[in-house]
């Protein structure tokens, strides 16, 4: 008789879901070049001197940050096709990923205008006023001695944020996108809902070791980035 | 005249800090402002500089002849390059070197060649007695140390005139004295500076004018001897009395 829990299916089923970490990876990536792009003008917004940009700025990340991931998704994914057919435009054979890296970017671009704002308004404005002082114009300032603090000061925020939007990601396949999740649905209905259990382990080992090389990462880019931050030990 | 400030303006909101100083400066002048505690006298310092906007006032500098109120960037710059400001809290920058704070100003603001900035801002970190920390941070560097590094870094651009905004207030007390050492070492080399501080002994020892401020007016002004041996404004007197020990006189 068939064991209940079949190690095998671990190591079997690893290179399959592989190939789709490819996928995922698309998917997040994007979705953190948008995000962020959308996120450093919510942040300008929020940081400026204009109300009306700054309620928007505000309004749209309370929103965003209110709504679950996977409300927002199908939000997007039923929503922009009904709107854009009301224009006339056909969306229905766009692939899915699209939606899905919408819906992330929207999203991830709510949490980084604010760990973009906080980590600008974390670093003391005295510095920029000396900057101006010894005749540098406002951008360079900006560009050579608040960005690269407040970078430092974001840097775990970030981390953490991006390591967030890959796990959520994995709500994609709800709508059918073919990720490493949704790939590891697909092994299990092949299987015909049997050894669930260590496809999902398989799964969980994958997203292990990702998040473990991303946070690793992260870590490093703080140290290289931090000097003047830590006391650093002369001889 | 190197520097003629009239009838500057400045108010916060319904709060009037500034009511129509106006401020004279020759070359080589060490002149201190004295005042109580919200007179006046780090704004006005700011207005100079336009960290704050005067809402109303005239400046002639050298010359460079503008409305405080309505100066264009490039007039802003165009002052900005002959006054160097040193700050209470410092302000270096810290994410670089102390001789990278003194020469980001020379290589970015002023277009100085990088080994060319190199040599001047360690000459004028030797100044101030910091040749060991040429590669030190900000964060590495007690407060005194950072506050010598702030006037380097003012020092180093060879402005007209250096500004002091209460550059030991700060300091833990016994750090005061190496900054002031410092202060007192370039003004004897000739450098116009104008001072905001609270210690009475640099305005009675260096300045060679000291001006009273209080309530957002200039109240009296003279040399050391006029204001502190023989003031003339009921208000001055209050003041000194409040932070010199009763027998002030002796001092002198």
């Amino acid at each position: 008789m068939e064991k209940y829990f079949d190690v095998s299916y671990i190591v079997e089923s690893v290179p399959m879901l592989i190939p789709f970490l490819k996928v995922t990876l698309m998917v997040a990536g994007l979705s953190v070049l948008f995000g962020t792009i959308l996120g450093f003008i919510l942040a300008a917004m929020k940081i400026g001197n204009s109300k009306i940009a700054k309620k928007i700025a505000y309004g749209y990340t309370t929103i965003l940050r209110c709504t679950p991931s996977i409300v927002l998704l199908f939000l997007t994914y039923y929503g922009i096709p009904a709107i854009a057919d009301n224009f006339g435009v056909n969306l229905n054979d766009i692939d899915k990923a699209v939606f899905v890296v919408i819906t992330f970017s929207l999203q991830f671009a709510a949490v980084m205008s604010e760990v973009i704002r906080t980590s600008y308004e974390s670093i003391d404005r005295g510095q920029f006023e000396a900057a101006v002082c010894v005749g540098l114009s406002n951008t360079q300032a900006y560009w050579r001695i608040i960005l690269p603090q407040a970078f430092v000061v974001a840097l775990p925020n970030f981390g953490n944020s991006l390591l967030e939007l890959m796990k959520e990601g994995a709500l994609a396949y709800t709508i059918g996108l073919i990720d490493i999740m949704g790939k590891a649905e697909l092994i299990i209905a092949g299987n015909y809902n049997t050894h669930a259990l260590e496809i999902y382990l398989a799964l969980a080992v994958i997203y292990w070791i990702l998040s473990i090389a991303i946070e690793q990462l992260f870590l490093k880019l703080e140290k290289v980035f931090s000097k003047g931050k830590q006391v650093i030990t002369t001889t | 005249m190197m520097l003629e400030i009239t009838n500057i303006h400045k108010s916060f909101g319904e709060n009037e800090i500034l009511k129509g100083v106006d401020l004279k400066i020759e070359k080589g002048d060490v002149v201190v402002i004295l005042g109580p505690s919200g007179s006046g006298k780090t704004t006005l310092l700011r207005c100079i500089n336009f960290l704050e906007k005067a809402d109303q006032g005239h400046a002639i500098f050298g010359d460079i002849d503008v409305n405080l109120k309505t100066a264009s960037k490039k007039a802003i710059h165009g002052i900005r390059q002959k006054i160097a400001f040193v700050f209470q809290n410092y302000n270096l920058f810290n994410n670089k070197t102390a001789l990278e704070n003194v020469t980001e100003g020379l290589v970015i603001g002023r277009k100085i060649a990088k080994a060319e900035a190199n040599e001047i801002g360690k000459k004028a970190l030797d100044k101030v007695g910091l040749s060991e920390k040429y590669n030190a941070y900000p964060i590495e560097l007690s407060g005194g140390q950072q506050q010598r590094v702030g006037i380097a870094r003012a020092v180093a651009l060879n402005p007209d005139i250096i500004l002091f905004d209460e550059p030991t207030s700060a300091l833990d007390p016994e750090l005061v004295g190496e900054v002031l050492t410092v202060m007192k070492q370039i003004a004897k080399e000739g450098t116009t500076m104008l001072v905001v501080t609270h210690e009475m002994s640099f305005a009675k020892d260096v300045a060679n004018r000291v001006i009273f401020m209080d309530a957002g007016v200039v109240v009296e002004e003279g040399s050391p001897k006029d204001i502190f041996v023989k003031p003339k404004e009921e208000r001055t007197r209050k003041f000194l009395k409040r932070v010199l020990p009763e027998d002030y006189i002796f001092y002198i």
